[in-house]
């Protein structure tokens, strides 16, 4: 039989690449309504009074009035209104919705709403503390007389997934009570959840369809819950098909971004090694707690990023804020916190006058280590040896050296990195709780599961999985976009966890109806079963946060411009070890792409608020890489099978995005000989760094 | 609802345009983003237009001893892939925005933007190039750099038609266009730079420097330059940091979602320490 990583033709390639596929924009029903929000024009305060135009027959207002159960959007942290109730927390929160046939006329209907607002003084400063987390690793940070303490802060700033499809979902009503959604989502059964809450109805009366979704990065994980709530209340309230898709200025200023942080780390030093590390991480929420808890415990958690550190003392505090929420976001608190951590070991190792590579190497993870939570490396780590190929094909050393000399405005940077596979701590075994279902039906063999396809490529990695185990033609594999009515709970297309939980559930299914094969008509159906090994405490965070890691290595070169401070990549080289990669070229699509945005967020992709408005509201302010600004990427993926994924297989989707930053930021400092405490490393503050910084 | 004319001819177009006020609508990749509208909805035009793709008269680029002209329904495509027209003007066009868009905008839509951050005009500035204007009754010349008078100000009158860019023939010894943009393709100025000159024996005989995205308009300065012109390279070298000091007057950039003031100033001023630096004999 063939290696499963040898890679094949994505099974959607044709419909995509035709047109034929169906977004959300392509579906078209019979007396569909159009829907545009209403929304806040300031950032905190109260309505004290709005007034509609006169609206024509068929014309509707739709708020939190009509909503007949709960006014919340069911996510972790129940705190964000479907409409708000006349209190407004942040710029362009939701009021209402205006719906009618006509949406020429509906945009002008909207632009006739009069609200009137008694203003309050919004909060921007990070002081109200939402969240606080701490552990304590060992015996923590407790300095003695004498020793020797290095404290620097790192920041990070807002990035925004850019999914090209912006937001957008259909409601209709079947059989005069069954509300169906049909969405750009990435996680059916969120929606769903949060459907039943807000109709306060029984499951059964509720649906949820995934369209072909645009990409998501993360965007779409708890935001569409929002929108689908408010959707589905009009419906019930209109009994008609309704359409609701946010123009791109929309969807910028109003939804979900990856939360800035500051984050400040004090390493106590003693024979020329960090014996112990303070951590302390700061995330701007915004105005809604939503995830930013789980982000930042998974921030936390990988505060030592891929070193063993034996003593730590971790705290760690979301803030509110009257500023858009903020929420998933590929990487998701990993991005934040390797940066800071790969920063910081390097600048470390400079000011003790030891070289950063060496004494990033000293303090390497090693299989046998405790965690930062004191779980345990239980499988293998490949680092050394990912590190000499990462070195070895980038020509690493020569280069550092040959960069070092003084009017030479090249650099080469080096980040070494993980991410914990599927969800934090005992996520999967105590809240997601996977179910999944496998059909034979004659010659052919349904996956029945809420896994997404947002163009990673789930619909061809998991027929191919299929198709491996039972040895049959993958064109007998079926796999349709998840529907609530048919598929299982199988849990969100989130956290690395889609191949590796998801699919190994799937992979056990398989094996089974494999044996069973001869017979006509069945279904298989397992649940997820957490290795018995792992566990984790949530309220201290001790054990093991993640049942396993994916590793890798990023090094970048790059050259800055001495006259404009632009920065130019020139190539990447990467090594990762994914466990085993279930379709190669997918893998490397992951890497490219993962990559780019990691490198991006370090580097390019500008993003701030003033007073609360986001500043970059379009694709023509905010900057995304093209093709022309990234290099040739070279990537190599070192096997690592782990037991209880299928064939190996660990997490792939986050991993690349997690290195990215702090690679591109240590080629910089190399190329200016400055050190650098904060991403994006734009060309402005490159120029404040050469013209003010120290070496 | 808006009305849109598509007139065939120079003739009708400007017999339209002395009939109605309309807005002029070339290539309209920037008409259309000023006139968005929600998708799915018509473009959200504020009057009456008037599509000028379609006239065969504004579709030429030809040239006489003294000027090369283009007419003002060329698209950036077919300039940059003329032989005819400088290369400095080529090049800077290649820098503009993405292919799908080159082919379609027009460099007479670039002037009449008037954007402080238009890239072709930095070039134009410094070519000296003049713009054909049009109406029913006139035909009036006038440099481009006479014509934009503020953001989004030109000297345009309603009934008026830009027809042809008109640009100069010079040899210089170099000229050169560089953007600086926030990435490498397909963006916005934050700053950009053109610069030429001529050497005559050890002397500057011609030299010409402009910036844009440093001003409401694109800064060239004529007293500065006359200043420069006739000293040696060697002079001109030694007295870099006093000509920047001269410049620095004139550049006056701000602070958006882009970029800031202090960046824009000193990539500005770096940028003609550095053309300065490379004269050569």
């Amino acid at each position: 039989m063939k290696d499963i990583s040898q890679s094949i033709n994505k099974v959607d390639n044709d419909e995509k690449i035709s047109g034929k596929a169906k977004y959300v924009a392509d579906i078209k029903m019979e007396g569909m309504l159009h829907a545009l929000t209403l929304r806040a024009t300031i950032a905190k305060g109260e309505i004290v009074e709005i007034i509609y135009p006169k609206l024509p027959e068929g014309y509707f207002v739709v708020d939190y009035k009509d909503i007949p159960g709960k006014n919340i959007v069911k996510v972790i942290f129940d705190d964000m209104p479907i409409f708000t109730t006349g209190k407004i927390t942040y710029l362009h929160e939701p009021i209402a919705l205006l719906i009618g046939p006509d949406k020429f006329l509906v945009n002008e209907l909207l632009k006739q709403v009069k609200v009137t607002y008694k203003e309050e003084k919004p909060l921007f400063d990070w002081v109200d503390s939402v969240i606080h987390y701490e552990f304590k690793k060992g015996e923590g940070f407790k300095p003695k007389k004498g020793d020797i303490i290095i404290e620097k802060s790192y920041e990070t700033s807002y990035q925004e997934q850019l999914y090209i499809e912006t937001q957008g979902m259909i409601g209709y009503m079947e059989d005069n009570e069954k509300i169906t959604l049909v969405g750009s989502i990435q996680c059916p059964y969120y929606v769903k959840n949060a459907l039943v809450q807000a109709l306060d109805v029984e499951d059964k009366l509720v649906r949820v369809i995934q369209a072909t979704v645009g990409g998501a990065f993360g965007g779409k994980e708890e935001f569409p819950s929002l929108i689908a709530c408010q959707l589905a209340v009009a419906v019930k309230k209109i009994k008609k098909p309704i359409r609701l898709i946010y123009e791109r200025e929309e969807d910028i200023l109003s939804t979900t971004k990856r939360h800035p942080s500051k984050t400040t780390l004090k390493a106590l030093m003693r024979n020329d090694k960090i014996i112990s590390l303070a951590v302390k991480v700061g995330l701007d929420g915004g105005a809604n707690i939503g995830l930013s808890g789980v982000v930042l415990s998974r921030a936390l958690i990988a505060s030592s990023g891929a070193y063993t550190i034996d003593n730590l003392d971790v705290q760690g505090d979301v803030f509110r804020t009257n500023t858009v929420p903020n929420g998933a976001f590929r990487g998701f608190g990993a991005p934040q916190m390797m940066f800071a951590i790969e920063m910081f070991v390097d600048h470390v190792a400079k000011k003790i006058g030891k070289d950063p590579f060496k004494f990033r190497v000293e303090h390497l993870a090693k299989q046998g280590d405790y965690t930062s939570t004191m779980g345990l490396y239980r499988d293998p780590i490949l680092l050394e040896d990912m590190i000499n190929k990462a070195m070895e094909v980038s020509d690493y050393k020569t280069k550092r050296k040959l960069f070092d000399q003084k009017d030479s405005y090249k650099g080469i940077g080096m980040s070494i990195f993980f991410h914990g596979c599927g969800f934090t701590g005992s996520g999967e075994k105590n809240h997601i709780k996977a179910k999944v279902k496998l059909k034979k039906q004659g010659d052919s063999v349904e996956i029945l599961i809420a896994a997404v396809d947002m163009g990673q490529g789930v619909k061809t990695s998991f027929r191919k999985l299929v198709a491996h185990i039972l040895d049959i033609e993958i064109e007998r594999v079926i796999f349709n976009n998840p529907d609530t009515d048919y598929v299982s709970d199988s849990g969100p297309t989130v956290a690395s966890r889609t191949m590796m939980i998801v699919g190994g559930i799937v992979a056990r299914c398989a094996k089974e109806m494999k044996e069973r094969f001869s017979e006509e008509n069945f279904i298989v159906e397992k649940v997820y079963e957490q290795p018995s090994y792992i566990e984790f405490d949530e309220a201290t965070f001790t054990g093991d946060a993640y049942p396993a890691y994916s590793w890798g290595v990023n090094v970048v070169e790059v050259e800055v411009d001495p006259v404009t401070y632009q920065v130019k990549l020139h190539k990447t080289w990467s090594v990762y070890d994914v466990g085993k990669a279930i379709d190669e070229r997918m893998v490397y699509g992951q890497a490219d792409g993962g990559l780019a945005q990691g490198l991006a967020y370090g580097y390019l992709e500008v993003m701030n608020h003033k007073d609360g408005k986001i500043m970059q509201k379009n694709m023509t302010d905010y900057i995304i890489p093209t093709a022309m600004d990234m290099p040739p990427m070279e990537t190599y993926l070192f096997d690592n099978p782990y037991a209880y994924g299928p064939y190996g297989a660990k997490g792939v989707g986050e991993l690349s995005l997690v290195g990215g930053a702090p690679a591109v930021a240590k080629a910089i400092e190399q190329a200016i000989k400055r050190q650098v405490y904060k991403i994006p490393v734009t060309p402005e503050y490159i120029m404040e760094l050469v013209n003010n910084g120290k070496d | 609802m808006v009305n849109a004319y598509v007139p065939k001819t120079l003739e009708d177009c400007l017999k339209l345009l002395n009939e109605f006020d309309l807005k002029i609508v070339a290539g309209g990749t920037d008409v259309l983003i000023q006139n968005r509208a929600p998708s799915q909805l018509a473009i959200g035009y504020k009057k009456d237009v008037c599509y000028i793709l379609q006239i065969e008269e504004l579709k030429k680029i030809y040239e006489d001893d003294q000027y090369i002209y283009i007419g003002s329904a060329v698209s950036l495509e077919e300039i940059m892939d003329s032989m005819i027209v400088p290369e400095i003007l080529r090049n800077t066009i290649l820098e503009m925005a993405s292919p799908a868009i080159r082919h379609t905008a027009t460099l007479a839509g670039n002037i009449a933007n008037a954007s402080p951050a238009g890239d072709s005009l930095v070039t134009l500035y410094l070519l000296d190039a003049e713009i054909e204007i049009r109406s029913m009754n006139n035909l009036r010349r006038m440099k481009v750099s006479d014509f934009i008078t503020g953001v989004r100000k030109i000297e345009l009158a309603k009934d008026e038609l830009i027809s042809k860019i008109i640009i100069p023939k010079f040899e210089f010894d170099q000229a050169y266009f560089k953007k600086v943009g926030p990435r490498l393709s397909d963006a916005i100025s934050k700053v950009a730079f053109a610069g030429a000159y001529i050497v005559e024996g050890k002397k500057i005989k011609d030299f010409r420097v402009s910036f844009g995205a440093v001003n409401v308009t694109v800064v060239r300065a004529d007293e500065l330059e006359q200043k420069i012109i006739s000293r040696t390279v060697k002079d001109i070298k030694k007295m870099k940091e006093t000509i920047v000091s001269w410049y620095e007057k004139a550049i006056n950039p701000i602070d958006d979602q882009r970029s800031n003031k202090a960046y824009r100033k000193v990539v500005a001023l770096n940028l003609l320490r550095e053309f300065i630096e490379n004269l050569n004999l």
